[in-house]
């Protein structure tokens, strides 16, 4: 009975409140869609690192005909100064750091190159002694860049020793970025959705306060005067909660895995299961969120 | 069943107390009127037995209890022993008499059954069986009230409170509402009533409690109250007071108060 008593108040607080309540629903989506899309653009990030970090190379560019740098001043590497390069590869000071290496010939640099641009045009233009021969180099910890770094950028022959991660950590900086604004709007969205709430409750209460006076006075408990306002917030934020989950798995689905897993076939990324992995902290943030907002308004503006 | 063992009551320190060394005891089965002219301290006596206030000295115990000693979360189950009936009824405007009854059960957790079986028998109580789907604005002022009495004890209070409960009604309507009042009296509930209407406390010959600038200046007990209260002032001018529902020991819900 007092299940069905307290469900009819908050059918009715919801009713009488309506516009209110649609936008503490719609505040609350829209800060939990950016909260959410903030989570998952760092799980990308994680993603995508453990991915490409298992790949990246340091890779050696040896100087071909008319190189700027002054180690290439001689023009293009001779047989010679790639085999000593070679033999540093192998030597023991290096050789610990390395876990295996290739050498890339430009015929092969140019069959990579057509194979990665192979929907661009400028493939066409393209010639193999236009691209420099390299040693690509595995590392055994790929945090020991700077070891090859030091001992090859010196050498005759060798134009520029090039760790990959570099590159990668230009995009993951672009995504951190990307996620810190999505929090800061998040931020600002939530302190509005707190402040929806607070009014909304405020409202409320006032509407109710016949209704909350008598309950006063024939002795109901703190708990069944106060458990409509709070469940009335709560549910509210609950439902923008699952309308942001929504949102955010439907980009997953569709947007992310849906087109640009298969245009990029060969980059991780996030699939839905990360968004089951959001959705419950968000719904728990907006429960958490309207409850101490709405309980805090109720201390305030409510008498019992 | 009541009882106020030397209370005094200050608000604000400048002015002189509400209520000044009260020593007075209501017993179970009690009628007793409590009279005075406005700020005398009624509304004062009645909050401190619902403990909406706290005495600022003595002590309060209602139905056995010293109301200093409890609890704040326990005070709703100490309300639970008192029914308050208003001037202005205070029902809720949009529920039919029965569910105006209903309510009162419905906010305590009260099953369904039981809401089912008690509140016809309550309304048959104060007359108005057969208009319980009735609404509130479709019924006379003294049928209003009955409803209103009807939700005080439809939780079986031990003690009725009634502020000033023929305040808004004519003097032949007040006379069934004293009736139902009367009767509810006999089947053993504690009933005390503030006042001004002199024609009542005159014909019911029952206890009177009067107050005056927050003293107890009587305590008979088959009174009258003969002083035209309502109508001299102290500095000896008359005046004709009409009664202000703000005089109520419990403001009514949609004032400022409330929201304070």
């Amino acid at each position: 009975m007092r299940l069905a008593f307290i469900l009819g108040e908050i059918g009715s607080g919801l009713r009488r409140n309506l516009s209110m309540v649609i936008s503490v629903v719609l505040v609350t989506f829209i800060s939990l869609t950016f909260v959410g899309a903030a989570a998952l653009t760092q799980m990308q990030i994680t993603q995508m690192k453990g991915f490409w970090y298992d790949k990246v190379e340091v890779a050696i560019f040896l100087c071909g005909d008319d190189y700027g740098s002054q180690t290439c001043a001689d023009g293009a590497v001779t047989d010679s100064q790639r085999s000593a390069i070679k033999s540093q590869l192998d030597s023991a000071a290096v050789k610990p750091y390395v876990e295996s290496y290739e050498y890339e010939s430009q015929d092969q640099a140019l069959e990579h190159f057509r194979e990665q641009f192979k929907n661009s045009p400028i493939v066409d233009t393209v010639t193999a002694d236009q691209l420099p021969e390299s040693f690509r180099v595995k590392m055994v910890d790929p945090e020991k860049y700077d070891v090859i770094n030091e001992l090859f950028t010196p050498m005759k022959g060798v134009d520029t020793v090039i760790d990959q991660r570099d590159l990668l950590e230009k995009i993951f900086s672009v995504m951190n970025v990307a996620s810190l604004v999505a929090v800061g709007i998040a931020v600002v969205m939530i302190f509005c959705a707190v402040l929806l709430v607070a009014t909304t409750i405020r409202l409320s209460a006032f509407s109710r306060r016949r209704e909350t006076g008598i309950m006063r006075l024939v002795g109901a408990s703190k708990a069944v005067i106060q458990l409509p306002f709070v469940l009335e917030g709560v549910i509210a934020a609950l439902i923008g909660a699952v309308l942001a989950s929504g949102t955010l798995w439907a980009v997953v689905k569709y947007l992310i895995q849906g087109k640009l897993a298969i245009e990029y076939p060969d980059t991780a990324f996030i699939a839905t299961n990360e968004v089951f992995l959001v959705a419950p902290g968000l719904l728990a943030l907006g429960i958490v969120l309207a409850g101490v907002s709405s309980v805090l308004t109720l201390r305030r503006y409510l008498k019992v | 069943m009541i009882r106020f063992e030397h209370v005094t009551k200050v608000y604000d320190q400048k002015s002189r107390p509400a209520l000044d060394d009260i020593d007075v005891e209501i017993n179970r089965g009690d009628f007793a009127f409590l009279v005075g002219a406005s700020g005398s301290g009624k509304s004062t006596f009645i909050r401190l037995v619902l403990r909406e206030d706290q005495a600022s000295r003595g002590s309060v115990h209602v139905a056995g209890q010293n109301v200093a000693g409890i609890p704040n979360w326990r005070v709703p189950r100490m309300r639970r022993g008192i029914g308050v009936v208003f001037q202005d009824f205070r029902l809720l405007p949009n529920k039919d008499v029965f569910s105006n009854v209903a309510f009162a059960m419905q906010v305590i957790g009260k099953g369904r059954a039981s809401i089912r079986s008690t509140v016809p028998e309550v309304l048959k109580t104060v007359g108005l069986e057969d208009k319980k789907r009735r609404m509130p604005h479709e019924l006379s002022g003294g049928e209003q009230q009955r409803v209103a009495i009807a939700r005080a004890i439809v939780n079986q209070p031990g003690i009725l409170l009634a502020d000033e409960p023929t305040g808004n009604l004519d003097p032949a309507t007040s006379v069934g509402i004293m009736n139902i009042l009367d009767k509810i009296n006999q089947n053993g509930t504690t009933v005390v009533m503030a006042t001004h209407d002199t024609d009542i406390v005159n014909s019911m010959r029952r206890r009177v409690i009067e107050l005056d600038e927050g003293k107890l200046v009587r305590d008979e007990q088959a009174g009258e109250y003969t002083a035209m209260i309502p109508i001299v002032n102290r500095d000896g001018s008359r005046e004709l007071r009409t009664a202000d529902p703000r005089d109520q020991a419990i403001a009514p819900f949609d004032t400022e108060e409330d929201e304070a």
